[in-house]
């Protein structure tokens, strides 16, 4: 091969080499240009507008006549002027490679829009020829956030006024019981007079009424009182004073002092104590309440003449006791309300059994206090089971 | 004749316990709060002191924390309450009144076999 054969065979080489070098150039123009989610352009040194893509004209609205050459400070709002802030980012920018923004910009229109703007200081032979700038709008996410933390600010204050009404509440309901407690007392304790014969003998004609009184009288107080206990609880006063507790001796003293009741409703109870003696860390007082409430909703709820049933069945880590009566039962679909604030679940029994809706709410909430749960096994027309199972600390189990 | 003070600040139970007491042949003074009950034990010593807790001027507690250490050894102390827990309750039974009776809980006739009770029990030591 001669020498100019050899020569024209490196131009032609050169020229596809230039050739393919210009047409990948050609390749990511048309794709920067093309962008339309991003404004990407140039800046010369000094921040002035060199290039301008499809994406820069959508989310800016300038033209590329309009901005090519002008200074890119345009783009920002009057108070970052004012604060020097495109210099400084360029600054920025220079000094260490790049530098990323998230505020408020202004387009064409002088309408502003939430942008992310990175810029890129672009070196080249170690000189600084330039800088890239990619801005992204995000005024919709920006709204969502922003809409998100209004809600967000309102729902915490309507959580707060919320709670501050719960809380006028429960100290209305304290409040209001403390004081119809009193005159409640007294009637009690006047009628009791009369009815004690404290003052002479009462005719057989007056007595059913003023017994009739008292015992309406009674039943406020009681109504009174739950009201009291609920408020304490709900207002997070009942603080559990726990000592260890022969649980198998508080249930026997509930049977013993409920027996009188459950006699007059020629009821029996049988109570089957676990093979051991099981202690518990409980308080004595609240724990006997609420046995005391659970034996007694058995008897309500149960018919004339049947049995109820106590049992308590010991794991290493827990005491189940289980109340078993043969009442009304209650249905599957009233269970899950069972516990819930001054919910009387309707049965043949509820017309005629006096209640508040209260007693269980209550319970629970001083189980919850225990750490312990309650479960109910219930069939309509056969009775119910209760079982609470409470924690065994590892001291006394 | 056995000398009881009545503790109550509310109008229709001190009436009322006035005339559960005055049944019985007892002789009976009425303080309104703590502070009338304290002025009443410098003038007279009682074989019998009732007294509720929440009282305004000076609490049930409040009095008691006084008056029971420097109580005659003869004097009873019943406490008329309307709780039957909490702090003035555990209060109470620390200073070591002989009694708490639940006002709502109990009949005209369980009083005053409580007091007839207190009075003929032999002193505490």
């Amino acid at each position: 091969m001669t020498n100019s054969s050899v020569q024209k065979n490196k131009l032609t080489s050169l020229q596809t080499e230039h050739s393919s070098v210009l047409t990948e150039i050609a390749k990511y123009k048309l794709l920067v240009d093309s962008v339309q989610d991003y404004a990407i352009f140039l800046l010369d040194q000094d921040g002035y507008v060199q290039t301008w893509n499809k994406g820069a004209e959508k989310i800016k609205g300038y033209k590329p006549e309009e901005i090519i050459g002008k200074h890119f400070s345009s783009f920002y709002i009057p108070r970052d002027i004012k604060d020097n802030k495109p210099a400084r980012e360029l600054e920025i920018a220079q000094k260490v490679g790049r530098t990323e923004d998230e505020d408020w910009r202004v387009r064409k229109d002088g309408t502003r829009f939430w942008a992310n703007v990175v810029i890129t200081a672009l070196f080249e032979d170690g000189e600084l020829v330039g800088f890239a700038k990619v801005t992204r709008d995000l005024t919709e996410r920006k709204q969502q956030e922003d809409a998100l933390r209004k809600a967000n600010v309102i729902l915490k204050q309507q959580q707060k006024e919320l709670q501050e009404l719960n809380n006028s509440k429960d100290e209305f309901i304290s409040l209001a019981s403390h004081q119809l407690r009193t005159p409640a007392t007294a009637i009690k304790q006047l009628l009791g007079l009369v009815l004690e014969g404290l003052y002479g003998e009462v005719s057989d004609q007056i007595l059913p009424i003023v017994k009739k009184s008292y015992d309406s009288n009674q039943r406020q107080i009681n109504i009174i009182n739950s009201l009291l206990k609920v408020a304490q609880v709900d207002a997070g006063k009942v603080v559990l004073n726990k000592s260890p507790v022969i649980l198998d001796e508080l249930i026997e003293d509930v049977i013993s002092e409920q027996q009188e009741n459950i006699a007059a409703h020629e009821q029996t109870v049988s109570f089957t104590p676990s093979a051991a003696e099981t202690v518990i860390l409980a308080d004595p007082q609240y724990l006997r309440m609420a046995l005391e409430n659970i034996l007694d909703n058995a008897s309500k709820y149960s018919f004339t003449g049947t049995a109820i049933d106590i049992k308590t069945e010991v794991t290493p880590t827990s005491v189940t006791i289980a109340i078993t009566d043969k009442g009304v039962g209650i249905s599957p679909e009233n269970i899950g309300t069972l516990f819930d604030k001054f919910n009387r679940i309707p049965n043949d029994l509820s017309q005629t059994v006096p209640g508040t809706g209260l007693g269980l709410y209550w319970m629970k909430k001083i189980i919850d206090l225990h750490d312990g749960t309650i479960d109910v096994e219930s069939r309509l027309g056969e009775g119910t089971t209760f079982k609470i199972s409470l924690p065994r600390e590892e001291a006394y189990a | 004749m056995r000398k009881i003070l009545l503790v109550e600040d509310e109008e229709i139970l001190r009436d009322t316990y006035q005339l559960i007491i005055g049944t019985q042949p007892y002789i009976l003074d009425v303080a309104q709060n703590g502070q009338e009950a304290l002025a009443w034990c410098e003038k007279r010593q009682y074989d019998l002191i009732l007294v509720d807790l929440m009282m305004p001027v000076m609490s049930g507690v409040q009095f008691l924390e006084r008056f029971m250490p420097v109580k005659p050894s003869d004097t009873r102390v019943i406490v008329l309450s309307n709780l039957s827990s909490g702090r003035d309750y555990e209060r109470a039974m620390e200073l070591g009144v002989d009694r708490i009776v639940l006002k709502a809980d109990t009949t005209p006739k369980e009083l005053l076999s409580t007091i007839r009770y207190q009075l003929e029990a032999p002193a505490s030591i």
